[in-house]
């Protein structure tokens, strides 16, 4: 490697942040002396207007090929001077910055002359370092103008519509056999009052006008071997054994499912009725044809005899899909309390947030839960959320204000009713608020407890009573008598995520997907290409979940619709030469960004240069040192080192 | 383990308490409060009773006494809760239960009774008026005044007096030692020594006369600019309890010397008490009717129908005072012969409604309430000590 001749040094005062305690003079003046340098200089202030225009003339005037400006952190100016040394002509990967503000004036303000020692050896190293840099050049991959939206819930279609909006082509995959997710089993939802069902109704409407958006039930994606811009997607659908034409008649519809002998518990109603083995959850369910759930059916053939657009031959189908962006929105799972954990399962009318809504949309008049009409309900809030031994730390967000406004349905459906709120504090957050009032003055009463004493639900002859020591009226003993207590459960990331290891989409301590940064770069993860949005990244509301779909729906298309994306420059690089595969690189690369391939018939490792992230853990494991991370490459390491040790 | 009672809620709807499930416990109203002390901290305390529904703890509560109503709490509450109103509806409700013969409950919280008993009693009156009354004549004294004694003798209405007020002792003493057995007796885990009893007793005297803790709550008074240390509302109140029991004692002990057909000079002690005492009924009752019909204290914007009732009596009771006065000195018999029945008629359900079952017997509670507070926190200290 060609080491630099010509470098350009600049110490900066940074007004008197660095002048005060390092003597920028002396610096330079130590530098002058190295070899190569050609021109050192200080100044007030690097980053201001006119001492950019003079880097610039200077690296032209004098035919710069490398410039290094000690000044503050990298983090705030690397880019600025990278900029400058682009507008100049000069490659910016030959930049390097020294922090000679954080890492000497500040941090040694008590010793001024050994800040100036030690200012004058970091500026020494990052002349070496510069000395062996290279000239990078960013590579360009071409991307398909198509994002994989996985799962169709409510953030699911609306992204899938946004991005079709964007003019991305989009496939729609769906587990289930119907969309809507979640959503389409909640009944009125507050603040826009809407149930479920038709806010999945409009959004479905609306997907069906989209020529550009392709919609799969039934269906999961089942291996990739892309990466962004190129992703290489295998889905597999199941079937519904309807065919395809089907137009459905419900007469007959129900006459068949009466026909079905298998019977069992109903997901979609979390278990409080059961269901056949062909199925449609509601009346104006989408897409409106039925489907039978393979897992359950006995293949009877009692359906078939029925009907004749029941096929109980369908095979299960596999496509491939070329994508540039995958969007993963597969919500959550309510959290399912332990058996005996306030009283679940053990005493019969204790029962789950999810399960009362259910059971109001299966109610008329009157609220029944096994035959008998309630009047007292108590609620048990963070059931699952906040634990304080358990390990879902966080807060869900959602429920407070989902019990809450369930309280005030009940109040105006119902009669007679009385709600008692067991919580461990309420955060009805934001415009909210409201309806927090609006269920105290309805009279509900709100009971609050303490981590350590939870409130305890047990038998009493022929009711159940829930006990609190009240922090409301310190600490007051006292009882309520439910006819039915309704556990406020958490979210709790999906079950079955088998798509985090199928896309290496990184997960959280907390089991949700993990984002890059939750404040700057919420939606996307470290795979690049792969965004995440909804629920499946953290407990959020339904309009939380609608607003980050939006957000990773833009970041999508943004990130596709060039045709073409840029990658970073700063990758492994490995010389082929040297290598001899051992697979000890691989097994460090957490991106699997390596792949074995053949040199003069020898197995040898290559990079795959969109996955890899440059993260430099290939690098050490490498027994016969074949790997170099350009930008950081052992010469310029080296070379700093001996800089420093000199 | 105490159960949870959302039927008290309802109940003291009736009271006046609409608003108070609102609550949602911040304490503002308490911190705010200028009488709230360590051991009584209401409001949050009474209303988080009320919204639980624990009778027997509001029953042996002395807090809904301690408050005057100022009203800064219902001002400060972020959620309008209206924990003033709170207050005043539960001594409406404390009035109900300390009274054991259960009529107090009916006339607060049915407009019927109250209405009913009212007019049942003013009818009693004149009935009795129409069988006893004595010769109308209208023939005048030497003066030119009404013979008012042989039309009403004062011997006679001073026995009518004096059986209704043994009626009125016994009921309001009665309703007075329900009382402290619901708040020393049961309920109660302090152990009392009777001779506090004795030793505070000058603190029920005070404030019996003066009402005194009133003057301490927040509705302090500006004069050009300075603020004084006092309750303009207390001054009122005062005035008018003055007056009141300056009337009382006349007509339960000097009738002879008040209720008489001699015309007196205008400066004379008889009549510038009776100009006194109308004086001050008159403009503390304007005070008051003032405050609930342009509800710019906290304290007149809700009004029960006993809140009402008992202004309007007290009005109706003093204006005819008043007439049947002067239709007598200036010689109008028949006037006055009216006047005196339909004042009887007004005065008569008033006394026998208000002392013992209604908003008049505050003036007993509230005594009795310091007095009780003061000696269980006197038996408090003296049992730490120990």
């Amino acid at each position: 490697m060609e080491e630099k001749r010509n470098i350009g040094v600049y110490i900066c005062q940074c007004g008197s942040n660095i002048s005060d305690y390092v003597d920028v003079e002396k610096v330079r003046e130590e530098v002058a002396k190295i070899n190569h340098v050609s021109i050192s200089k200080t100044t007030m202030f690097a980053c201001a207007d006119a001492t950019q225009n003079e880097i610039v003339q200077d690296i032209q005037e004098n035919n710069l090929d490398a410039i290094v400006v000690a000044s503050c952190s990298p983090k705030l100016h690397l880019d600025t001077f990278k900029n400058v040394a682009e507008r100049a002509g000069l490659n910016p990967y030959n930049y390097v910055q020294v922090n000679i503000r954080e890492q000497c004036s500040w941090a040694h303000s008590d010793k001024p002359v050994q800040a100036t020692e030690k200012a004058i050896q970091l500026v020494k190293a990052g002349i070496a370092r510069v000395g062996y840099s290279e000239a990078l050049i960013k590579t360009k991959i071409s991307a398909e103008n198509v994002v994989v939206v996985v799962g169709a819930g409510v953030s699911g279609m609306r992204s899938a519509i946004e991005l079709a909006d964007l003019g991305s082509y989009v496939y729609l995959i769906e587990r289930e056999y119907f969309v809507g997710g979640r959503v389409a089993q909640w009944g009125e939802l507050f603040t826009t009052n809407e149930t479920g069902k038709e806010t999945i109704r409009r959004l479905y409407t609306k997907l069906m006008e989209y020529k550009n958006i392709t919609l799969f039930t039934g269906a999961e994606i089942i291996s990739n071997t892309g990466t962004v811009g190129n992703f290489d997607i295998q889905v597999k659908i199941r079937p519904r054994y309807i065919k395809p034409g089907c137009k459905v008649d419900p007469e007959k519809l129900q006459k068949v499912i009466d026909a079905c002998p298998v019977e069992i518990p109903d997901k979609f109603n979390f278990g409080l009725t059961t269901c056949k083995a062909i199925y449609k959850n509601f009346e104006s369910e989408f897409p409106e044809i039925p489907a039978i759930d393979p897992e359950h059916c006995t293949r009877c053939g009692e359906c078939e005899k029925l009907c004749d657009d029941i096929d109980l031959g369908q095979k299960d189908e596999f496509i491939n899909i070329k994508a540039g962006a995958i969007l993963i929105n597969t919500g959550y799972d309510p959290y399912e309390p332990k058996t005996g954990e306030f009283g679940y399962k053990e005493i019969e009318n204790v029962i789950t947030l999810p399960q009362l809504k259910r059971l109001i949309e299966l109610s008329g008049k009157e609220l029944i839960y096994k035959n008998k009409k309630i009047h007292n309900i108590g609620y048990i809030y963070c059931v699952g959320s906040r634990q304080k031994d358990g390990e879902n730390k966080y807060c869900s967000r959602y429920c407070c204000t989902s019990t809450i406004y369930t309280s005030i349905v009940i109040k105006n459906k119902y009669k007679d009713i009385h709600n008692f709120h067991f919580d461990k504090s309420i955060r009805t957050y934001g415009k909210l608020e409201l309806l927090y009032r609006e269920a105290s003055e309805n009279g509900d009463i709100f009971l609050q407890f303490w981590d350590e004493d939870p409130p305890v639900v047990s038998r009493n002859g022929n009711g159940t009573v829930v006990s609190i020591k009240d922090m409301l009226s310190s600490g007051k003993e006292l009882e309520v008598d439910c006819d039915l207590v309704v556990l406020v459960t958490g979210m709790v990331p999906r079950q079955d995520n088998k798509i985090a290891d199928i896309l290496k989409a990184p997960i959280g301590r907390d089991k949700f997907f993990n984002e890059i940064h939750p404040k700057l770069r919420p939606v996307e993860t470290v795979i690049d290409g792969v965004l995440i949005s909804g629920a499946c990244q953290g407990p959020k509301n339904i309009s939380e979940s609608v607003k980050s779909s939006l957000s990773a729906a833009s970041k999508a298309n943004s990130l596709v619709k060039k045709g073409e994306i840029e990658l970073k420059p700063t990758i492994a690089f490995i010389d082929k030469n040297a290598c001899v595969w051992c697979d000890e690189c691989l097994k460090a690369c957490p991106f699997d960004a390596i792949i074995k391939t053949q040199l003069e018939g020898k197995d040898v490792a290559e990079i795959v240069e969109a996955k890899c992230k440059g993260g430099g853990m290939c690098l050490p494991v490498c027994p016969e040192n074949a790997i170099n991370l350009k930008g950081y490459t052992d010469n310029e390491m080296e070379a700093m080192i001996t800089a420093l040790a000199d | 383990m105490s159960k949870v009672n959302t039927a008290l809620a309802s109940e003291l709807q009736y009271y006046g308490a609409k608003e108070f499930s609102a609550c949602y416990n911040c304490g503002n109203c308490t911190a705010i409060c200028s009488l709230a002390s360590e051991g009584n901290e209401f409001p949050r305390k009474m209303i988080r009773l009320s919204t639980l529904g624990l009778e027997n703890e509001i029953e042996s509560s002395l807090e809904p006494w301690l408050c005057y109503y100022c009203g800064e709490c219902s001002s400060t509450c972020p959620r309008q809760a209206e924990p003033g109103e709170l207050m005043m509806s539960l001594r409406r409700y404390l009035t109900a239960r300390y009274d054991w013969t259960g009529l107090s409950r009916r006339f607060y919280t049915s407009e019927i009774w109250e209405l009913g008993a009212i007019f049942l009693l003013a009818a009693f009156i004149l009935v009795l008026f129409i069988f006893f009354h004595g010769p109308m004549t209208t023939e005048l004294t030497a003066e030119g005044g009404v013979k008012l004694n042989t039309f009403a003798p004062w011997k006679t209405i001073e026995i009518g007096d004096w059986i209704m007020a043994a009626f009125l002792s016994f009921f309001l003493l009665s309703n007075i030692f329900n009382m402290y057995l619901k708040v020393m007796v049961r309920n109660n885990k302090v152990k009392i020594p009777i001779k506090l009893y004795f030793t505070t007793l000058w603190d029920l005297a005070f404030n019996f006369a003066t009402q005194w803790e009133f003057s301490k709550s927040e509705n302090k008074t500006k004069i050009a600019g300075k603020q004084f240390n006092i309750s303009p509302y207390w001054i009122m109140h005062w005035l008018l309890m003055s007056s009141y029991a300056l009337m009382l004692i006349l007509i339960m002990v000097f009738l002879g010397w008040f209720q008489t057909d001699i015309i007196y000079e205008w400066w004379h002690p008889q009549r510038i008490l009776g100009y006194y005492a109308t004086f001050g009924l008159m403009a503390g009752l304007i005070y008051f009717f003032y405050n609930r019909i342009k509800k710019e204290q906290e304290s007149g914007k809700h009004s029960h129908l006993s809140d009402w009732v008992f202004i309007v009596l007290l009005a109706l009771t003093t204006i005819s005072g008043i007439l049947v006065h002067f239709f007598r000195i200036y010689g109008l018999p028949y006037s006055t012969y009216y006047m005196y029945v339909f004042h009887l008629m007004v005065l008569f359900p008033m006394l026998m409604i208000e002392v013992p079952f209604s908003k008049w017997s505050h003036l007993a509670y509230r005594p009795f309430a310091i007095y009780f507070a003061k000696v269980k926190s006197a038996a408090e200290k003296m049992n730490s000590k120990n």
